[in-house]
């Protein structure tokens, strides 16, 4: 069952709770704790404002949350796998055109043993928009049994827009496993032109490219009408 | 019958490097064209050239196709104009499944021609007939272009677009390449299916026995260093089997 949700400010998913939400307006800054044992999905729509999301996650409890950002506005997450076997999953699209700018920047800290956190952030950017990543995943000393990975991928769809990403990885401990990684480039030139041989004009041809690398966040979203939403919405305004 | 493709002196380059040097071809409509060649004479050129490839560049000549410029014409109309090029190497899309591929395609030809998108009835049976002649699972519909397929399946997957998009003009290049002796039939028997008085073949390939078992070409035609060296029937299949190209390649020195 999806609940709509809007102006998150704070919120307690109670211990043992399951919860799918969607919130397609949010507060300046949402304060959320999930509780033991606690299961929760979170779908967010981010349009042109600044926002900050702080979630803690307790012991044995899973959230997952995806974010949709689109314009201006910087969007700051944190993530504080609090209780061991804490899992967390943080993924982001981002579209950004004409002369937007914005700074999104996330913090993803295994604060008890066997944890894990999965984050893949993807981006489109046109126009002259200026898009700046910036990653951040911290292990401090002696936390064992730590798995955590983020990657950034991101294509400039014009020869003015720029991505800057900044990964900033802190690891202290050594039982670890940490992959991360971030490509910024641009379209396909060979798989534009097989397209367009196909008799499909060049602005297509890089909408439905930008729409496939796109999706590879969306395809994870299980609920049917909560993903169709996104991917609907995940375009340039023309 | 009129001429649907006539190319005259055309001449390309790649960077640098002169591939096509002054070569002229006329191919009517209804016929069936081979061009053979040893490796580096052009025929990949000839064909990325005839598609609009913004990798190589004309650099003199004309290629006028059903009384139109082709070389004029930019890759998606010359497409919409008819031409088709079954790739040699068919190219990877990420996140884009066949039937999404197609249904912008045909959409494309139906908006430039305007006339309004296919309903999802009569796009659906317009695939499905098509993918049960050449073997074509659903699965393999839904599932990224050409992503984790043999390279047989590729070739094929081009037959079905080509079957799906009714091109006038079909170029296909090395189709026989990487495939086995059943996925070779299945897609010489598309092309036969394909064949009519309004639609004309240019095969490009090395194989013999494929050529005169599944193409049955009009004509024949030697490609040696940018240039057409030869043209006849396909008794020209029968020298190369004896002589390769040797003997051609000397003509195309003098």
């Amino acid at each position: 069952m999806v609940e709509e949700i809007s102006k998150i400010t704070q919120l307690t998913i109670e211990t043992g709770k399951t919860a799918v939400f969607v919130e397609k307006q949010l507060s300046d800054k949402a304060e959320i704790v999930i509780e033991a044992g606690a299961r929760v999905k979170h779908y967010r729509l981010h349009e042109n404002a600044e926002h900050a999301l702080s979630v803690k996650i307790g012991r044995g409890a899973s959230y997952e949350v995806v974010t949709l950002h689109k314009g201006n506005g910087d969007l700051t997450l944190s993530f504080d796998l609090a209780g061991e076997e804490a899992f967390c999953r943080s993924d982001v699209v981002y579209l950004l055109g004409g002369e937007e700018k914005s700074l999104i920047s996330s913090d993803v800290r295994h604060n008890a043993d066997n944890t894990v956190s999965r984050q893949l952030v993807k981006g489109a950017v046109t126009g002259k928009a200026f898009a700046t990543f910036e990653g951040g995943v911290l292990i401090p000393y002696e936390r064992k049994k730590i798995d955590g990975a983020q990657q950034h991928r991101a294509i400039l769809l014009s020869p003015d827009a720029t991505v800057k990403a900044v990964p900033r990885l802190e690891i202290y401990a050594d039982d670890v496993k940490c992959a991360h990684g971030s490509a910024i480039g641009s379209l396909n030139q060979d798989q534009l032109y097989y397209l367009m041989t196909r008799g499909i004009d060049e602005a297509d041809a890089r909408a439905l490219l930008t729409r496939a690398f796109l999706d590879e966040v969306f395809d994870s979203i299980e609920e049917d009408d909560v993903r169709e939403d996104f991917r609907r919405l995940a375009v340039f305004e023309k | 019958m009129s001429a649907w493709l006539e190319i005259k002196d055309l001449h390309a380059k790649v960077g640098d490097k002169p591939i096509l040097n002054g070569l002229s071809l006329t191919i009517n409509a209804g016929e069936t064209h081979v061009i053979m060649g040893p490796n580096g004479s052009g025929k990949s050129t000839l064909s990325n050239v005839l598609c609009g490839n913004p990798h190589y560049e004309v650099t003199g000549g004309s290629v006028e196709f059903k009384g139109q410029n082709l070389l004029e014409m930019s890759v998606e109309e010359r497409a919409r104009a008819g031409i088709f090029l079954a790739f040699q190497s068919p190219t990877e899309l990420p996140g884009v499944s066949m039937s999404t591929f197609m249904k912008y395609a045909l959409n494309a030809r139906r908006k430039a021609a305007g006339e309004k998108e296919l309903d999802a009835v009569s796009f659906m049976k317009r695939i499905k007939i098509r993918a049960q002649a050449l073997d074509i699972t659903d699965e393999m519909l839904k599932r990224p272009v050409n992503v984790g397929f043999s390279g047989g399946e590729k070739k094929r997957l081009e037959i079905f677009q080509m079957a799906v998009l009714e091109p006038d003009f079909c170029i296909l290049d090395e189709m026989d390449s990487g495939m086995d002796v059943d996925a070779v039939k299945v897609a010489g028997s598309g092309v036969q299916i394909m064949r009519s008085p309004e639609r004309s073949f240019l095969v490009i390939s090395h194989n013999t026995k494929f050529l005169r078992e599944q193409i049955k070409p009009d004509h024949v035609h030697i490609l040696a260093l940018g240039q057409v060296v030869a043209e006849g029937g396909a008794e020209l299949m029968d020298e190369i089997d004896r002589n390769g190209f040797a003997g051609f390649l000397k003509e195309a020195v003098a």
